[in-house]
C-alpha cells in the first residue's frame, strides 16, 4: 500500500490519541475542552479520508462545532476547573490494566478479521438507487430505505428539547458580548443560511443533506444569539414551535398516509419519490435547526412554560 | 399491521398535538391510550386469525429495509403498554396527589409509549439502537419532573444509559462488520459461533443489561425509580425496564448460535438467583417505601433472568413462557404497589416505611392493594405471578438434577414474602397509627387495586395467554 | 496494515480508553467528554469498515450520520442536566450524587 497514506494514517492516529488523552486526563478541563474540539475536527479528517463526506461535514458541525460550544457554556457555569487528584491505590491500578489490556486483546480479536466480510448492501443499495428517487446513496438510505431510522432520529433531538425544558433554569447571568463576536457574526450569519441551503439543495445528488444543512442553520442560529443579535426566543412563540415540530409532523403524516391510502407505512407513490423526500427534507432542516439551537442557546425564559 | 400501526401512532400524534397546540389536560392521552388499547386489541385479534404479521418499511425487503413483525407476544405487549399507560394517566389526571397534572408529563408519557411500540415492533438492530436511546431520553426527561432532588440519580442514570448504548452499538457494528446485516432473522441464519459474534454478543448483552437493570448492573435502579414522582416510577417499572430485555431475549433465542447459549444461560440463570436474592435483601433492609419497591423491581427480574438463563441452557421452550408472564404479572402488579405506595407516602406525608404503622386503619384500601399485588410477586396462588412461577417450576421439578433451581426460586420467594410481610405487618400495627397530614384521596386508592385485581384476574386468562405466548416463542 | 485495519483498532483503543475515562474520572463534564470519545471511536469503526475492500458501504455511512445526531441530542441533555446539578458555590469538588 502507498507509504504516503500509512504515513499520513499513523500521524493522525497519533494526534488522536494525544489528543483523547489530553481532553480526558489533561490538568485543567478548559484546556481538555479545547483538545475535545480538535478531536472532532480530526476526526473529520479522518471521515473524509474514508471517502465520506456527508460524515465529515456533520462531525465538523456537530461534532466539533456546537459539541465544543455545548461543553465551553456548561464550563462557563461550572464551578470547580481541575480535576481532584486521583486516589492511587497500586493493586488497583494494577488490577485494572492487566483487565484493560485483556479486554483490548479480546476486542482486537474480534475486530481484525472483520477486515474481510461480507457485504451485500453496497451492491443493493446501488441496484435500487434508481427507484429511491434521490442519487446521492446516503441521502437514499437516510431518506428512503431506512427512513424509520431518520423518524425516529427527529423523536430523539424533540425528546432531547423536551428533557431540557424540564430543568428548573441555573439562573446564570449572560456574560457580555465579545465585539469581534458581533461584527463577524453579521458576516458568518448569512453565509451560514446560504450553504445551508446549497447543502441541503445539494444531498439529492452529492454530499449534503438535511441534517449537515441544519446543523449549520443552527450554527448560524448559536453565533447571532452568543453575539446578542437575536432577541431570546421562547418556547411559548408558537412559530418557534411549529418550527421544532414540523418535521416529525411531515414525516408522520406522510408515513401515515401511506399506510392508510398508499402501498404501506412510509411507502412513497412511484414517481412521487423525489419531490417527497426532498420535502421531507426542508421540514427536516428547519425542525433541526430549531432543536440544536434550542438545545445549545436556549435560556431560562427561552425554555419555560 | 395498519392496527399495530394505528396502536403506535395514536400516541405519538397526540404528543405532537399537545406540544404544538400547548394543552395541558390529561383527557387527551387518556382518549388516545384507550384507543390505541383497542387497536392493539384488535391487532392481537388479527394475529391469532392470520398467523405472524411482518411489514418491510416503504416496501424495501429487507437486508435493504428495516421489518416490523407483528407476534401474538409483540401484540399482547402493545395491549400491556397501552393499557398501563392508560390506567397511569387516569391516576395521574384525577388523583389528588397527581405531581403530574400541570406538566409536560403527559406529551412525555404519550412519547414513552410510542417508543416502546416502536421497540416491540422492529426487528432490526439499528432501528432498536434508536428505540433503546428514545426510551433513556425520555425516562430522564420523566424523572426530572420530581425537581431538583431527582437531578443527581437522574444523571447517573443518564450517562451509565448512554454508555450502554454505546456498548450495544459496538455490538451491532461488530456484528455487521461479520455478517453484513443489520436485520435480526438474517442474522439468525447466518450466524455462526465464532470470536467476533461471541465478542459482539457479549457488548451487546453488557449495554442491555445495563439498560434493563439486570443484576449486577442493576446498581442505578433504586435511587432513579424511587426519586420520581410516582406515575413515572409506575411507568418506569413495569415497562421501560422491559423493553431492553425483550431485545435480550430475542438476540440470544435467535440469533445467538448453540454453542454459546448454553454457557450463556448458566450465567443468566446464576445472576438471576443472586439478583432475587441480593434485591430481596436490600428491600427488607431500605427504610424507604417507594425504594423498597424498586429493590422489589431488582429482585423480580431476577426471576426473568432465571428463566430466560435457563431456556438458552435446556432450550425448552415453556420458559419463554414463564418470562413472559412473569414480565406481565410484575408490571400489573408493580403499577398497584407503586401508586399505592404514591398514595400512602403522600397521605401519610413521609417518604419512610415505618410511617406505614397502623395503615389499614386510615388508608385500607391502598394498603389492600399493596397486599394484593405483593402476593402476586410473592406468588401466591391463584394469581398472575403464581401461574408464572408455576410454568418455570415445571420443567425445575422433572428431574432432580434441576432440584437446586427450584431451591433457588423458593428462597427467592421467602425473600419476596419477606418484604411484603415487613409492610404489611407493620401497618396491622394500630396500636399508634400515624395519623393522615391530608385526607386520603379515595379513587386513588381504588385506581390503585385495579392492576392488582388484575394480576390475579391473570390466572383466569392463563389457559389462553399460555397457549399464545407459546405459539409466539415456537 | 490497509487503513481499515489501522482504524478498527484504532477506534477499539480509544473506545477503551473513553470507557476507563467514564469509569475512573470523576468530574461530570469529563465524563460526558469520555461517553463522547466513546462514541466517536464506535462511528471510527463503522467507517473503517465502510471503507472495506475499497467500497463504500452507504448505509454503515447514514448509521454514523444518524448517530452523531443522537449523540449530539443526549451530550447537549446531559450538559444542561449537569450543569442544572451543579452544587452552587459548594466546596465540594466531587460531582458524584450522594447516597440518599
Amino acid at each position: 500500500m502507498p507509504a504516503p497514506e500509512l504515513l499520513l494514517d499513523l500521524t493522525l492516529g497519533a494526534l488522536l490519541l494525544i489528543l483523547a488523552v489530553a481532553a480526558l486526563h489533561g490538568q485543567r478541563l478548559y484546556t481538555g475542552i479545547i483538545s475535545f474540539i480538535a478531536f472532532g475536527l480530526l476526526l473529520a479528517l479522518v471521515w473524509a479520508r474514508f471517502g465520506a463526506p456527508d460524515l465529515a461535514l456533520a462531525e465538523a458541525v456537530i461534532g466539533a462545532g456546537l459539541t465544543g460550544v455545548l461543553l465551553l457554556s456548561a464550563l462557563g457555569r461550572s464551578d470547580s476547573d481541575s480535576e481532584p487528584a486521583p486516589i492511587r491505590a497500586p493493586a488497583r491500578m494494577l488490577a485494572a490494566l492487566l483487565l484493560g489490556v485483556l479486554v483490548l486483546i479480546l476486542l482486537l480479536r474480534a475486530v481484525l478479521p472483520l477486515a474481510q466480510g461480507p457485504q451485500p448492501l453496497p451492491a443493493l443499495v446501488a441496484s435500487q438507487l434508481e427507484a429511491s428517487g434521490v442519487s446521492h446513496p446516503v441521502t437514499a438510505v437516510l431518506l428512503n430505505f431506512r427512513a424509520w431510522d431518520t423518524l425516529l432520529e427527529l423523536l430523539v433531538l424533540l425528546l432531547a428539547v423536551l428533557g431540557v425544558r424540564q430543568l428548573r433554569p441555573s439562573g446564570q447571568p449572560q456574560p457580555g458580548v465579545w465585539p469581534l463576536l458581533q461584527a463577524w457574526s453579521r458576516v458568518l450569519a448569512p453565509l451560514s443560511v446560504l450553504t445551508a441551503g446549497y447543502l441541503l439543495w445539494r444531498g439529492s445528488h452529492a454530499p449534503g443533506g438535511a441534517f449537515q444543512a441544519g446543523a449549520l442553520l443552527a450554527a448560524g442560529v448559536v453565533m447571532l444569539r452568543l453575539a446578542g443579535l437575536l432577541p431570546e426566543l421562547r418556547w411559548a412563540y408558537w412559530p418557534l414551535r411549529a418550527l421544532v415540530l414540523i418535521g416529525l409532523a411531515l414525516f408522520l403524516s406522510i408515513a401515515a398516509a401511506g399506510a392508510w391510502l398508499g402501498d404501506g407505512w412510509l411507502s412513497y407513490p412511484p414517481g412521487w419519490s423525489g419531490p417527497l423526500i426532498l420535502l421531507i427534507e426542508v421540514a427536516a432542516t428547519l425542525s433541526i435547526a430549531a432543536s440544536l439551537s434550542l438545545l445549545v442557546v436556549g435560556e431560562r425564559k427561552e425554555l419555560e412554560r | 399491521m395498519t392496527l399495530a400501526l394505528a396502536s403506535l401512532l395514536l400516541p405519538l400524534g397526540t404528543a405532537l398535538l399537545m406540544l404544538a397546540l400547548r394543552l395541558r389536560s390529561g383527557n387527551w392521552v387518556i382518549v388516545a391510550s384507550l384507543g390505541s388499547l383497542l387497536c392493539a386489541g384488535l391487532a392481537l385479534n388479527q394475529v391469532l386469525d392470520q398467523g405472524l404479521q411482518t411489514l418491510v418499511i416503504g416496501g424495501w425487503r429487507t437486508p435493504l429495509g428495516i421489518r416490523f413483525e407483528l407476534s401474538t407476544l409483540t401484540a399482547l405487549l402493545l395491549i400491556f403498554t397501552a393499557m398501563t399507560h392508560l390506567l397511569v394517566a387516569i391516576y395521574a389526571q384525577y388523583s389528588r396527589h397527581s405531581q403530574t397534572r400541570d406538566t409536560d408529563y403527559w406529551p412525555l408519557s404519550s412519547l414513552l409509549h410510542a417508543s416502546l411500540a416502536a421497540l416491540w415492533l422492529s426487528r432490526d438492530l439499528f432501528n432498536w439502537y434508536v428505540t433503546l436511546e428514545l426510551l433513556g431520553l425520555v425516562a430522564v426527561a420523566m424523572i426530572i419532573l420530581s425537581g431538583p432532588k431527582a437531578y443527581a440519580p437522574a444523571l447517573r442514570y443518564l450517562l451509565l444509559s448512554l454508555a450502554a448504548s454505546l456498548c450495544y452499538l459496538l455490538g451491532v457494528a461488530l456484528l455487521y462488520g461479520r455478517y453484513g446485516v443489520l436485520d435480526l432473522d438474517l442474522l439468525a441464519q447466518a450466524s455462526q459461533a465464532d470470536h467476533s459474534t461471541r465478542m459482539a454478543l457479549l457488548l451487546m448483552t453488557v449495554g442491555l443489561m445495563l439498560k434493563a437493570a439486570l443484576w449486577p448492573l442493576h446498581l442505578w435502579l433504586p435511587a432513579a425509580h424511587s426519586s420520581a414522582p410516582t406515575a413515572v416510577s409506575a411507568l418506569l417499572s413495569a415497562l421501560v425496564v422491559k423493553g431492553p430485555l425483550f431485545i435480550l431475549w430475542l438476540l440470544w433465542s435467535r440469533v445467538a448460535p448453540l454453542e454459546m447459549t448454553e454457557s450463556a444461560g448458566l450465567l443468566f440463570a446464576l445472576a438471576g438467583i443472586v439478583a432475587l436474592l441480593s434485591g430481596g435483601w436490600a428491600a427488607l433492609r431500605t427504610p424507604l417505601l417507594k425504594r423498597l419497591v424498586a429493590y422489589s423491581t431488582v429482585a423480580q427480574l431476577g426471576y426473568a433472568l432465571l428463566a430466560l438463563g435457563l431456556l438458552l441452557r435446556w432450550q425448552q421452550s415453556e420458559l419463554s413462557v414463564a418470562l413472559w408472564l412473569f414480565v406481565l404479572a410484575h408490571g400489573l402488579a408493580k403499577v398497584s404497589m407503586f401508586l399505592a405506595a404514591g398514595e400512602m407516602q403522600a397521605t401519610l406525608g413521609s417518604r419512610r416505611v415505618a410511617s406505614l404503622k397502623g395503615a389499614t386503619q386510615t388508608m385500607p384500601v391502598a394498603m389492600f392493594a399493596f397486599a394484593v399485588a405483593g402476593g402476586s410477586l410473592i406468588g401466591l396462588p391463584p394469581s398472575g405471578g403464581f401461574v408464572a412461577k408455576w410454568v418455570l417450576l415445571q420443567p425445575l421439578l422433572a428431574e432432580p438434577i434441576h432440584w437446586p433451581w427450584a431451591l433457588g426460586v423458593l428462597i427467592g420467594t421467602l425473600a419476596s414474602a419477606a418484604y411484603v410481610f415487613r409492610v404489611v405487618a407493620l401497618s396491622f400495627d394500630r396500636a399508634e397509627a400515624t395519623p393522615p397530614n391530608f385526607n386520603p384521596d379515595p379513587f386513588a386508592q381504588w385506581l390503585a387495586l385495579l392492576p392488582a385485581i388484575a394480576v390475579w384476574g391473570l390466572a383466569l386468562f392463563s389457559q389462553p395467554l399460555i397457549r399464545w405466548l407459546t405459539e409466539a416463542s415456537g | 496494515m490497509s487503513g481499515t485495519t489501522f482504524y478498527l483498532c484504532l477506534g477499539v483503543v480509544l473506545w477503551l480508553l473513553g470507557l476507563h475515562g467514564l469509569l475512573r474520572l470523576q468530574q461530570t463534564l469529563r465524563r460526558i467528554m469520555a461517553i463522547n470519545v466513546m462514541g466517536s471511536s464506535t462511528f471510527m469503526v463503522m467507517v473503517a469498515l465502510a471503507s472495506r475492500d475499497g467500497h463504500n458501504d452507504p448505509v454503515l455511512q447514514a448509521l454514523v450520520v444518524t448517530g452523531l445526531v443522537v449523540a449530539v441530542s443526549a451530550t447537549a441533555f446531559a450538559l444542561r442536566l449537569a450543569v442544572a446539578h451543579q452544587p452552587r458555590r459548594s466546596s465540594r469538588q466531587s460531582t458524584r450524587e450522594p447516597g440518599e
